[in-house]
């Protein structure tokens, strides 16, 4: 099935606020997931393999991202095993301010899962004007190691200032240092003036495993627009079913002061 | 001649945001020369569109497929239009109807077989469908069964109908829901942001609507004619322009006002904007005559309004009594340079809220060189944004000045947390719930700014007498909840008019006065409220019909000047009966 981008962030939107989370959180949530969707980065799968989590994280008491540590350039956040999608924008936001003060910031989210879907927001806060690079590692076992581990893979998302598409890099490393810790955090750079784009050093051993260019990623919303976004029934479906929650179950009451009657043979 | 004012003296002119915003007043607002359905018939003139029938394939009683086509200057759209058998009772004007006497899409490109099987097959659904990205609009429409057998009768019989049903009802259709902007599939807003002839907010909705109205004359004359083909006339020009197209709104419409607040700023401020420049405009007697011609016509318009909803017809009452003694001010007072301004303050102390903003109207009306600029204004790309360097006292202070409105209830007194907003798992209807006794106040729809407001002062407040110092965002770090509205504050206090200055839970709110300044922009008329929380108003009702845009009109003022239609004479209608015409372009 092919839905709308506003059908599409309109129904995540419910479906958060079905799922619990506070208005604002919905919104922006429903916002990356869709604008995942929209450039054709499987936001919607992204988010079914979280959703899970999110089912189950939902009566957390605690939610919002901890501080950790903070000055003026830096900031350290436990994202308390959330998914980023209600623990990332905030701290993001405290990156923007940050590096509006500074010139310059790095925020660390320990603690998170469903990184991809950071996406989104980093687009915000670029259309803002500033330039944000996003960095992670995906697996602990380098790749190769006999074992069937997945590959420890990196992935750099870097958005220029004012631009509403990144560059995309991911890569699978195989030079991975002893002191490997635990892959379960995100990286950011904000700088007002300094592009912070993807690039690799041509001797480093790695293999490119995607790539995404500004370029194909316009061409990817552009296509959206013309004919719609795929999407996954299952999915969807699913996705209706939390936004149900929101909803309030009818009365004789409710039904009569809502609008016009049942006939209006007039 | 108009004198353009400086920026400096429109803002000392501007009226103040508590006058403007106070719902109430909003709820007063009359259709303007500013509306969706005037600027877009002056769109179409001035680019001079054209619309012809493609095909108009209808039995005996009007039910099949119509398609009509749209040739403007950079493109071309198709009004494809369903019109089918509706048992009386399917026959329901509210959101949670299943079925329709007609239903219609506007495409945009050109409509094959397949495309057209398509609609056929989801278009006639509606909510249940899965429609086409490359329809811009889809919307339904029930018949005024009293009209339709009234107009087939009296034009099968070989007579026009009596104007006087139009006054009524005036139309033949209304629509029960004009969706826009990927509602169910079909194309998001997005994909006109660079379209200039659909680019304006609800521009291509409103041409749905226009389509319909020129497909109800044809199909009743249709009728007609297949009923009696040895009598039936057509219908008398005067009498089809009389026809309107009616419109059935209920709580749906508020959620829109509250959640586009950058919107109704842009709408609010252009009107707000174009009467500033107007009040320092110096009149001459031309423009004084001109000015108490268009209240002579509101005043009739007024009388000949008709609703069975008392309060609303006191209003219409009270206004066209009024108007008399404003066309005796206008004779009696010299013609100084500050004659606008002096009609503007003297209204604000001495008339009602309808008056007052029904003589803002018709001042919008004199000076179409001023106002017209502003359609280009309507639109907004709309993003809440948060500042989250902004020191903590600094959103403190903008609160209690940009806001105080909101800080001014007592929300402990039960008369103002009485009602809560939601929506129903009947096609999400929103609906309003008296707390403490209706189920459903624990997925409250957070549509009621004000208490948002006033409890995040009250946090804030708290928060800043541990941290005096803290950012935006170290507040938000700790007390998430409140990212949302704070994001609306820091935004919405750089613009004057978007906030609506009410508080949405107080017993004595008005939902209808939420709908009205909605349907005000849109351009409607006959405001006719059948409850609190449901009204049908008319649109189109008075405009040129599509003969009349297809000629080309070299006169584009008088072409435009069709605010406060009033009601043909029996003698003038049944003196110009009119051709039927069918003519199928192909």
């Amino acid at each position: 099935m092919k839905v709308s981008y506003n059908e599409l962030q309109g129904l995540c939107r419910k479906a958060f606020l079905g799922l619990g989370f506070e208005d604002g959180d919905a919104s922006d949530a429903a916002d990356m997931v869709a604008w995942m969707q929209l450039h054709e980065l499987d936001g919607l799968e992204a988010l079914n393999r979280g959703l899970d989590y999110l089912l189950a994280e939902q009566h957390a008491q605690e939610q919002a991202p901890v501080q950790l540590y903070a000055d003026g350039d830096l900031a350290v956040l436990d994202g308390q095993g959330h998914s980023v999608l209600r623990s990332s924008s905030l701290a993001l936001e405290l990156g923007f301010a940050k590096a509006r003060a500074r010139g310059f910031s790095v925020i660390k989210i320990r603690r998170c899962h469903n990184r991809q879907l950071i996406m989104g927001y980093l687009a915000r806060i670029a259309g803002r004007g500033m330039n944000v690079t996003a960095f992670w590692r995906n697996a602990q076992a380098p790749q190769g190691d006999g074992n069937g581990e997945p590959p420890l893979t990196e992935q750099v998302v870097g958005f220029r200032a004012n631009s509403s598409v990144p560059e995309i890099r991911v890569y699978a490393v195989t030079q991975v240092p002893e002191e490997n810790e635990l892959n379960d955090g995100i990286t950011l750079v904000f700088a007002n003036h300094v592009n912070l784009l993807p690039s690799m050093r041509s001797e480093f051993d790695y293999d490119l495993l995607a790539r995404h260019e500004e370029s194909t990623l316009l061409a990817c919303r552009e296509r959206a627009m013309l004919d719609g976004i795929p999407i996954n029934d299952g999915v969807w479906n699913r996705l209706k079913d939390l936004a149900a929650r929101i909803l309030v179950e009818s009365t004789d009451a409710s039904r009569g002061g809502a609008g016009a009657g049942t006939t209006d043979n007039d | 001649m108009i004198d353009r004012v400086s920026p400096l003296e429109e803002s000392l002119r501007l009226r103040a945001p508590e006058r403007v915003m106070d719902l109430e007043r909003l709820g007063s607002l009359h259709p303007s020369r500013l509306s969706f359905v005037r600027s877009l018939m002056r769109q179409m003139a001035r680019q001079r569109w054209q619309i012809s029938t493609t095909r108009f394939d209808l039995d005996d009683d009007g039910h099949g497929t119509a398609i009509y086509r749209l040739q403007t200057p950079r493109g071309r759209y198709h009004g494809v239009i369903f019109s089918q058998p509706l048992p009386d009772t399917a026959r329901s004007d509210r959101v949670i109807a299943e079925a329709w006497d007609v239903t219609f899409g506007v495409v945009e490109g050109d409509v094959d077989d397949a495309l057209l099987e398509q609609m056929a097959a989801n278009v006639p659904l509606q909510e249940a469908g899965r429609q086409h990205p490359r329809l811009l609009v889809l919307s339904r429409a029930n018949r005024s069964l009293r009209n339709f057998a009234a107009f087939t009768e009296a034009l099968g019989a070989g007579r026009q109908p009596d104007p006087q049903w139009i006054t009524r009802v005036g139309y033949l259709y209304r629509t029960t829901a004009v969706y826009g902007n990927g509602k169910f599939g079909i194309a998001d807003f997005d994909r006109l942001r660079d379209n200039p002839d659909f680019q304006r907010p609800f521009s291509a909705q409103m041409l749905g609507v226009y389509l319909l109205r020129h497909f109800s004359i044809e199909q009743i004359e249709h009728i007609a004619r297949r009923q009696a083909p040895a009598t039936a006339i057509g219908l008398a020009a005067s009498l089809k322009r009389y026809l309107g197209i009616g419109n059935s709104t209920g709580l749906g419409m508020a959620p829109f006002l509250i959640n586009h607040p950058q919107l109704i700023e842009q709408w609010v401020e252009s009107r707000e904007q174009a009467l500033a420049q107007i009040s320092a405009q110096q009149p001459d007697e031309a423009q004084r005559a001109a000015l108490m011609a268009l209240i002579s016509r509101a005043q009739r318009h007024l009388e000949q309004t008709v609703t069975e909803d008392e309060e609303q017809s006191a209003r219409n009452v009270e206004t066209a009594a009024a108007l008399p003694e404003v066309r005796i001010w206008l004779e009696q007072v010299p013609l100084t340079d500050d004659l606008w301004q002096e009609l503007i303050e003297w209204g604000h102390r001495s008339l009602s809220l309808e008056t007052q903003e029904l003589i803002n109207t018709l001042l919008l009306e004199i000076y179409p060189d001023i106002v017209e600029p502003f359609e280009d204004r309507m639109g907004v790309d709309e993003r809440l944004e948060l500042t989250p360097e902004m020191p903590l006292v600094r959103l403190k202070q903008l609160i209690e000045t940009h806001y105080d409105w909101a800080l001014s209830y007592d929300f402990d007194d039960p008369e103002n947390r009485y009602w809560f907003w939601y929506r129903s798992v009947e096609k999400e209807e929103p609906r309003l719930g008296v707390r403490g006794s209706e189920p459903g106040a624990d997925r409250e729809l957070k549509l009621a700014i004000a208490p948002r407001v006033a409890d995040t002062h009250r946090v804030i407040t708290d928060y800043l007498s541990d941290h005096p110092r803290a950012t935006t965002v170290d507040f938000l770090i700790q007390h998430s909840r409140h990212k949302d509205i704070v994001r609306r504050i820091q935004t919405m206090v750089e613009t004057p008019f978007g906030e609506i200055r009410a508080n949405l839970w107080a017993r004595d709110m008005k939902p209808m006065h939420l709908l009205r300044t909605k349907l005000s922009f849109f351009g409607a008329s006959r405001f006719d409220p059948k409850s609190d929380r449901w009204v049908r108003i008319t649109l189109f009702q008075g405009a040129p019909l599509v003969e009349e845009l297809n000629a080309e009109p070299e006169d584009l003022r008088a072409f435009d000047d069709w605010s406060f239609p009033l009601e043909p004479s029996t003698s003038h209608a049944e003196d110009i009966p009119t051709t039927i015409t069918t003519g199928v372009v192909t």
